[in-house]
């Protein structure tokens, strides 16, 4: 039997892989649960609160003086009405979830990544190939990041969509700016990475899971990405991805094929 | 094809596999026989590069095992693990079609229809893995380490669990394999098998205790007491026979005697036996079962 390309392997092999994610995820709907969730809570909260229960109660966000402060404080924007504003600093603070959509939905699948594979006694077969540690571990990391990046974004997408619809004048254009294109695109998806690699590190480390600690200590680190510049922003998303690079290397290193196969029962 | 020189292999300070070395030669196929926890299945995962030895060296179709060629020469053993472990969420045609990709194979299509085809798969192809009985399972996990035509196979208990049927399929499976040129390597428990399938049987307990052919083996075993069954009466032979061993007796239906170079003095048994008038049905050395050899050899490391 002809073997292919040696030099267009690893890429085929890590498409193969990939594509074997997908598919077992796209049968596996209920590993999605976790993201859906998060997405749905994330579209219901600042809408619920910045929209439906002032319409509802008929008070004006406006009317609340500390909120009125703080908002001036936080988004600027003088130009808004006061109660324009509040809606602002909400539909801002409420972004933060959409950071964290990716990031939590990541490292939920990517936890089970290699330790799936080990309980499910698939692990063996699998590194009996030419299959490469380099390889698997981006397969899974990949597996994990691009069905969360889909289903945040097209949250992020309904969230911006709604903002147009039922927010105050003036609201949507000082939200769709460049610091939350930056929030969206680029530190969210780096921050994803960051925090899955960490998982995939984990994952093929222990035999079970401690990801609780480390995503409270990334959602506590990226609250304060709220108010930084575009330019810090952007910044940080270049610091992210240099994080995610060093601990892709440090997961291939730390990778232990032997200890993997003969300790984990 | 497979050569392993004084592999070794410890966990802490316990030595699971120690100072084992023996060959498996081109289109030979030899049985790996021990107890559980005999180091079999870590044997087959130093030779398959999965694991490192703690001392000694590997050397697969002439390529010495090393972390640097490790990746090359998977990709010329088909590696059957101790479990299927196949993803159950895939029907088979896709289990195959991954792996196929992971081969690198040029033609995978063609690759996963053969193996479809050789192993009875077809009516399974579409169906997910969950839903396969075990035996079927074990025969997607053989046909994954068919894919590739590999020159070398290292089959954990490749029949284990399955029905007479299946097994039977297997062991024709194998021994086209062997005359294909390939070098297999099997562990098993079932001594049957061994002796049905394999040109050579290595015994291990942690050491390797012995390797051979079943045959001499067993000889290895061998009491020295010749089987005689005639017609009619047996006692009528008795006299015949003493002059041979004066202490021959009857067991059963047969008449039993010890002789030295029970071979060489079969023909000399026979034609006394012709020439006092009775009609030979066998005669026969009597051998012990591979079993009996294996267990042998264990008591013996027990001791």
């Amino acid at each position: 039997m002809g073997l292919g390309d040696e030099r267009a392997m690893p890429m085929a092999r890590v498409r193969a892989l990939l594509a074997k994610e997908l598919l077992d995820l796209s049968r596996n709907r209920l590993a999605l649960l976790p993201v859906g969730l998060i997405t749905i809570l994330s579209l219901v909260l600042p809408f619920g609160i910045a929209v439906a229960i002032p319409m509802l109660t008929g008070q004006e966000l406006g009317s609340d003086a500390d909120l009125v402060k703080v908002s001036g404080v936080a988004v600027g924007h003088e130009s808004l009405t006061p109660s324009a504003r509040v809606q602002l600093f909400l539909f801002q603070q409420f972004l933060l979830l959409f950071l964290l959509t990716p990031i939590t939905g990541a490292m939920a699948l990517a936890a089970h990544a290699v330790i799936g594979e080990k309980q499910a006694r698939t692990l063996e077969p699998l590194l009996a190939t030419p299959v490469s540690t380099g390889e698997l571990l981006v397969a899974k990391m990949l597996g994990a990041l691009l069905p969360t990046l889909v289903i945040s974004l097209a949250g992020l997408g309904l969230y911006l969509g709604g903002i147009v619809a039922t927010a105050a004048p003036g609201v949507a254009a000082a939200m769709l700016s460049l610091r939350t294109a930056m929030l969206a695109i680029w530190v969210g998806p780096a921050a994803a990475l960051v925090s899955l690699q960490s998982a995939i590190i984990i994952s093929s480390r222990v035999n079970d899971l401690i990801i609780i600690p480390l995503a409270a200590v990334l959602v506590a680190q990226f609250t304060g990405a709220l108010w930084l510049s575009s330019t810090m922003l952007a910044l940080l998303g270049l610091g992210l991805v240099g994080v995610w690079v060093l601990l892709v290397l440090l997961s291939v290193a730390i990778f232990d094929r032997d200890s993997i196969l003969t300790r984990w029962r | 094809m497979i050569s392993a020189q004084h592999l070794t292999r410890r966990f802490a300070a316990r030595a699971v596999v120690a100072d084992v070395s023996f060959d498996v030669s081109k289109s030979e196929i030899v049985a790996l026989l021990g107890p559980n926890g005999a180091g079999k299945t870590t044997t087959m995962r130093m030779l398959g590069g999965l694991i490192a030895p703690t001392s000694g060296s590997v050397v697969i179709d002439g390529v010495p095992l090393t972390p640097a060629t490790a990746g090359t020469l998977r990709a010329r053993i088909g590696f059957l693990t101790e479990s299927p472990g196949l993803w159950d969420r895939l029907t088979v045609r896709e289990n195959l079609r991954t792996y196929a990709a992971l081969y690198g194979l040029s033609q995978p299509d063609r690759a996963i229809e053969r193996v479809i085809d050789v192993l009875q798969l077809s009516p399974q192809a579409s169906v997910r893995a969950a839903e396969l009985s075990k035996g079927m399972r074990q025969k997607v996990a053989l046909a994954r380490a068919l894919l590739h035509e590999p020159p070398v196979m290292l089959l954990d208990e490749p029949t284990s669990g399955l029905d007479p049927e299946i097994t039977r399929g297997v062991r024709r499976l194998l021994e086209e394999r062997r005359a294909a040129g390939c070098a297999i390597l099997v562990s098993t428990h079932n001594l049957d098998e061994a002796e049905r399938l394999a040109d050579r049987v290595a015994v291990l307990h942690e050491r390797l205790l012995a390797i051979d052919r079943p045959a001499a083996l067993r000889r290895r075993l061998a009491t020295g007491r010749l089987i005689v069954r005639v017609t009619g009466d047996p006692a009528r032979s008795l006299e015949t026979l003493r002059r041979f061993d004066p202490a021959a007796t009857i067991e059963g239906p047969a008449l039993v005697l010890k002789v030295v170079d029970a071979e060489e003095r079969t023909p000399a048994i026979v034609a006394a036996l012709v020439a006092a008038g009775a009609g030979v049905v066998e005669v026969r050395p009597e051998m012990p079962a591979l079993e009996d050899a294996y267990l042998h050899l264990m008591s013996r490391q027990a001791g």
